[in-house]
């Protein structure tokens, strides 16, 4: 699997995700596997290379939320590792076996700090990517609002 | 995930199947409430929601069944769901929507069960 097929790593150049490249390593994930687990610490953003993952939230102690399935080679999850405080927002479980690449977030932060073209491109990304879950996000909170109406009316 | 979905109504008697294909997210909604309007699920008295095995239901899903399984009390209609995978089972159970509607095992067990 190649780093380009990532949505955040989108427009960048052949030498540009080589030089990504050599942060990252391959992780082999079996199936129930948590890979990162939300409110940690994130050190690392992740591609799919096969299998399925999905991504879970904690209500509280009895309900975990199914927030999305990574299913896609290509596919990523864990991108708040780039955002402060570099914690995950979401735990992300090996539905099915699988490989996945993991690029250290050290490593990444520190070359767009180096290469701003770089980093403009890949926070470009980030953004655009979080506006579409932003999104989604109104969405879900819509329908429950309609929902909440209705019963009000009943 | 996908955001098509693609439902198909049959009517068996007093009873209308939703043959549901796809993940479901809230980009559902709109599918799921055009459905709800077909002239053979509205009125009708037993409503079956059949899922895909594979198919996953994210959040946004699961608040698009509740406001389905809100406005079905609201008419009386009662809802069964089959086609579920055993994740998703537990996961329906953990958020109560099994107190709305009986999920079974095949669609089968459903028509045997609702007719």
């Amino acid at each position: 699997m190649k780093l380009g097929s990532g949505y955040l790593f989108r427009g960048l150049n052949g030498s540009q995700l080589e030089r990504l490249t050599a942060s990252t390593r391959n992780v082999d994930v079996d199936s129930g596997e948590v890979i990162c687990r939300e409110g940690e610490e994130a050190d690392a953003i992740y591609l799919l290379s096969s299998g399925a993952v999905e991504l879970v939230t904690m209500v509280n102690s009895h309900i975990e939320l199914p927030v999305s399935i990574v299913r896609e080679p290509g596919q990523m999850f864990g991108s708040s590792a780039l955002i402060e405080p570099h914690l995950y927002t979401l735990t992300a479980k090996c539905e099915s076996a699988g490989n996945i690449l993991a690029v250290d977030r050290h490593a990444l932060q520190e070359y767009m700090s180096e290469d701003h073209e770089v980093g403009l491109a890949i926070m470009t990304n980030l953004a655009t990517y979080l506006l579409s879950r932003l999104k989604e996000s109104r969405q879900e909170l819509k329908i429950h609002f309609k929902t909440l109406l209705r019963s009000f009316r009943a | 995930m996908g955001d098509q979905n693609q439902i198909r109504v049959e009517n068996r008697g007093g009873l209308s199947i939703l043959d549901i294909t796809g993940d479901v997210t809230s980009a559902s909604e709109p599918f799921f409430s055009e459905a709800y309007k077909h002239p053979d699920v509205d009125g009708v008295g037993k409503i079956v929601l059949k899922f895909d095995e594979g198919a996953y239901i994210n959040s946004g899903g699961i608040a698009v069944l509740i406001q389905l399984l809100a406005e079905s009390r609201r008419t009386a209609q009662k809802v069964g769901i089959t086609g579920l995978s055993e994740h998703f089972k537990k996961i329906f159970h953990m958020v109560g929507i099994t107190r709305f509607a009986d999920i079974y095992a095949s669609m089968d067990e459903a028509l045997q069960a609702m007719e």
